[in-house]
């Protein structure tokens, strides 16, 4: 995938109402892939926590019989995060105002998420 | 939901086949007599119970059907001709909660198969209004668990899951929580609400119960995320209660 078609892919995520920014992360080491628009947030943190995040998730979801999480949502009183596995071990993360619209999200996220890679 | 199609019988067991063309027939007696002697021969193969439960249902044995089908569930716990019967019986004499998770079930073992889906949805239109599920804390089978500040279980499980599978579950669940605290807490996100998980198999969510723990629920990823993140928020504030009732 062409850095172009990264941040064209960025960019339809944060065209959704209540979307502050996006980023591709790698979830080996945490660090950002490619980013658009996470403005008054520190992308690098947001990667690392989001990848943290994303293995514990996958810890509990193991221990349960399942595999590995295809989405982990985190939702905060001041906004959420949310994350949603692509391929190559990319993950596709996007944090959200409170009242963002939280399904549409969800669907880009989960209908851009394989293209990753 | 009464057309629901029922699994095609084991092509491995020439009795199986014969049962089920002689039920198709309507030749209920005779159908009965070949599934039970097959069912008497292979008492550990679940395709010989379903077939019998098939052939009780025809019959308006719901008792006997049950009993077959359940029997069949104890052969192969992901027997899905037998959670489909189940379902319907339960749609039949309108228990809607225990259809809706005998098709959770069944959906869970056969993913693709469109008519569960479509039972399940037919079932989910069939309820007069939204239906609060209880939250059951004493209950390890309704998959609400309640765990400590140090991640230990303090009561529930995760809905038939060995109770070791449940102790591990809890700290797992503390784990999450406190990675969500400090993942809010860093970018200054107020305080954590819930983190939902979702895998290809199930749905879960972690929240805290500040600051004594947490509870987890896990659901099947049939369950629509809304309605489990409801549920768990409604956890919480039952989690509360019963906190402070056991401090």
């Amino acid at each position: 995938m062409t850095p172009a078609r990264w941040q064209a892919l960025l960019e339809e995520v944060t065209l959704i109402g209540g979307v502050r920014g996006a980023a591709v992360v790698s979830a080996e080491d945490g660090l950002v892939v490619h980013e658009a628009a996470m403005d008054g947030v520190a992308t690098a943190d947001v990667a690392a926590l989001a990848t943290a995040l994303v293995r514990r998730a996958q810890s509990l979801l193991q221990v349960l019989g399942d595999e590995v999480p295809r989405m982990v949502t985190l939702a905060a009183t001041r906004g959420t995060l949310v994350a949603v596995q692509g391929k190559l071990d990319l993950w596709l993360v996007a944090l959200a105002e409170p009242g963002a619209e939280l399904g549409r999200l969800r669907l880009l996220l989960g209908d851009l998420a394989p293209e990753l890679g | 939901m009464t057309d629901l199609p029922l699994a095609p019988p084991d092509p491995g067991h020439a009795f199986l086949d014969l049962g089920e063309r002689l039920r198709l027939r309507g030749q209920l007696e005779a159908a009965l007599s070949v599934a039970l002697a097959g069912a008497g021969r292979y008492p550990s193969l679940a395709a010989a119970h379903d077939l019998v439960g098939r052939i009780r249902a025809d019959q308006g044995d719901d008792d006997g059907a049950r009993s077959a089908w359940i029997a069949a569930l104890e052969c192969d716990q992901g027997a899905v001709g037998a959670l489909k019967g189940l379902a319907f019986l339960a749609f039949r004499r309108q228990d809607l909660a225990e259809a809706e998770r005998r098709l959770e079930a069944a959906a869970l073992e056969a993913p693709r198969d469109t008519t569960i889906l479509a039972a399940l949805d037919r079932v989910r239109a069939s309820q007069p209004a939204f239906r609060e599920e209880p939250i059951q804390f004493d209950d390890p089978d309704a998959g609400i668990l309640l765990f400590d500040a140090e991640g230990l279980r303090l009561a529930g499980g995760v809905g038939g899951a060995a109770a070791d599978a449940a102790d591990i579950a809890a700290a797992a669940g503390l784990g999450l929580v406190r990675e969500a605290d400090r993942t809010v807490r860093l970018l200054d996100l107020g305080e954590c609400r819930h983190i939902l998980v979702e895998g290809s198999r199930a749905r879960l969510v972690a929240a805290p119960v500040a600051p004594h723990g947490g509870v987890l629920l896990h659901r099947p990823v049939t369950a629509p995320a809304g309605r489990v993140v409801a549920m768990a928020e409604r956890a919480v504030a039952a989690a509360r209660r019963w906190l402070e009732e056991a401090r």
